[in-house]
């Protein structure tokens, strides 16, 4: 198969949803138009922009930052590492050993040393260990790119990432979720830093075959504790649906962002609500009295001491 | 033969060459949407021929969590 772009070189990605296929050069150039494309559209990013791109290790967060770097923007890396026996320490290698190659030093925050490793904080509260890193991640990112004065957090969700949820968000009728869910989520006053998704037009084959092909090594093990997670069931809805009928995910991504749809809000539209009030515990900003992560940390403080006084007695 | 590996669930298979990509792939059970496949440092479409005694690798693309 020849590549549909040059027309010459034989051609190593196709892509049925874009009945496109192309040759390494002209697929380079072809993803890092679809991550542009939508950051211009959506008004993820400004040139002057400082950007914490948050990874992890895996192929997205990194081909993230390396498109983000080849465009010029001004970034530095945040890894968290978990505390996830074997996974996190291979994770954090290959975050480092990327960064190495690129001149940068990743920002690393230890999650054990902050007294919250996510697999032992999972068992203390009993809950999923999905639940507990999706907020734990939230308040480290927001915290690093505050206190580092960075303009804008980046994720490394991909188109894949952003229908499961909206698929899962619309079987559960979750109003505000849908209201909220979108590749741009602002900030508010000087505490909370706004967040964006610049991979959202972009699939997970995609950014795997671009990290492939660019030589980036990641790690391509899953993390050990999302065997049983939820998106995955979505995830393999929509793919079955995707064999069948190429270009559905990005249509149904597409069509749930048109600024008429009214299930959701554009962000644009989003009240200024101002500086929200600091957290009676750390400072950060939040809507209730002690923040999320803080009362985390306090439920996991609690039932290790229980935990150790039930070893005592 | 054509050895498939399937680096991440440590697991091999060999199927019967010369074939597609998409053969191979359907017959072992995966999706294409949610792998891609490479021999040594080459990437392969799902159109693409393997030869009789070549080793592919198959890569997961899904993310969790």
């Amino acid at each position: 198969m020849k590549c549909k772009r040059c027309r010459r070189a034989e051609a190593v990605v196709d892509l049925p949803s874009h009945h496109a296929a192309f040759c390494p050069d002209c697929f380079f150039v072809f993803f890092r138009r679809q991550v542009t494309e939508g950051i211009r559209k959506l008004r993820l990013l400004a040139p002057e922009d400082r950007v914490l791109v948050c990874v992890s290790g895996g192929k997205d967060s990194l081909v993230l930052w390396d498109v983000l770097m080849d465009e010029g923007y001004e970034t530095e890396g945040l890894y968290i590492d978990l505390g996830i026996d074997g996974y996190s320490d291979r994770s954090k290698g290959k975050v480092l050993a990327y960064a190495a190659s690129r001149g940068k030093t990743p920002i690393v925050v230890e999650l054990a040393k902050e007294g919250i490793p996510i697999p032992e904080a999972a068992r203390c509260v009993r809950m999923q260990e999905c639940a507990i890193c999706g907020t734990v991640k939230r308040y480290f990112f927001n915290r690093v790119a505050s206190e580092g004065k960075f303009t804008v957090v980046a994720t490394g969700h991909n188109l894949d990432d952003e229908t499961a949820r909206l698929l899962g968000n619309l079987l559960h009728w979750q109003r505000d979720h849908l209201a909220r869910q979108h590749p741009l989520l602002p900030g508010a006053g000087e505490g909370l830093v706004r967040k964006v998704k610049p991979l959202w037009r972009v699939s997970e084959v995609e950014t795997a075959s671009y990290g492939f092909l660019k030589g980036i090594d990641y790690v391509t093990e899953e993390c050990p504790m999302s065997a049983d997670a939820t998106s995955l069931v979505y995830k393999e809805a929509l793919s079955r649906i995707e064999d069948r009928m190429p270009g559905t995910r990005i249509v149904f991504y597409q069509g749930f962002l048109d600024p008429s749809n009214p299930l959701r809000k554009a962000p644009d539209a989003e009240e200024d609500v101002g500086t929200p009030p600091a957290c009676a515990s750390c400072g950060a900003p939040t809507f209730t009295e002690t923040c999320s992560f803080c009362r985390l940390k306090e439920r996991v403080r609690k039932a290790r001491s229980l935990r150790a006084g039930r070893v005592a007695g | 033969m054509i050895r498939l590996r399937f680096p991440q669930k440590k697991k091999e298979l060999e199927l019967p060459g010369p074939r597609r990509v998409m053969d191979l792939l359907a017959e072992a059970g995966v999706r294409p949407t949610t792998v891609i496949v490479t021999q040594g440092k080459k990437l392969l479409t799902k159109d693409q021929r393997v030869e009789d005694g070549a080793t592919i690798d198959v890569l997961s693309v899904v993310s969790g969590g």
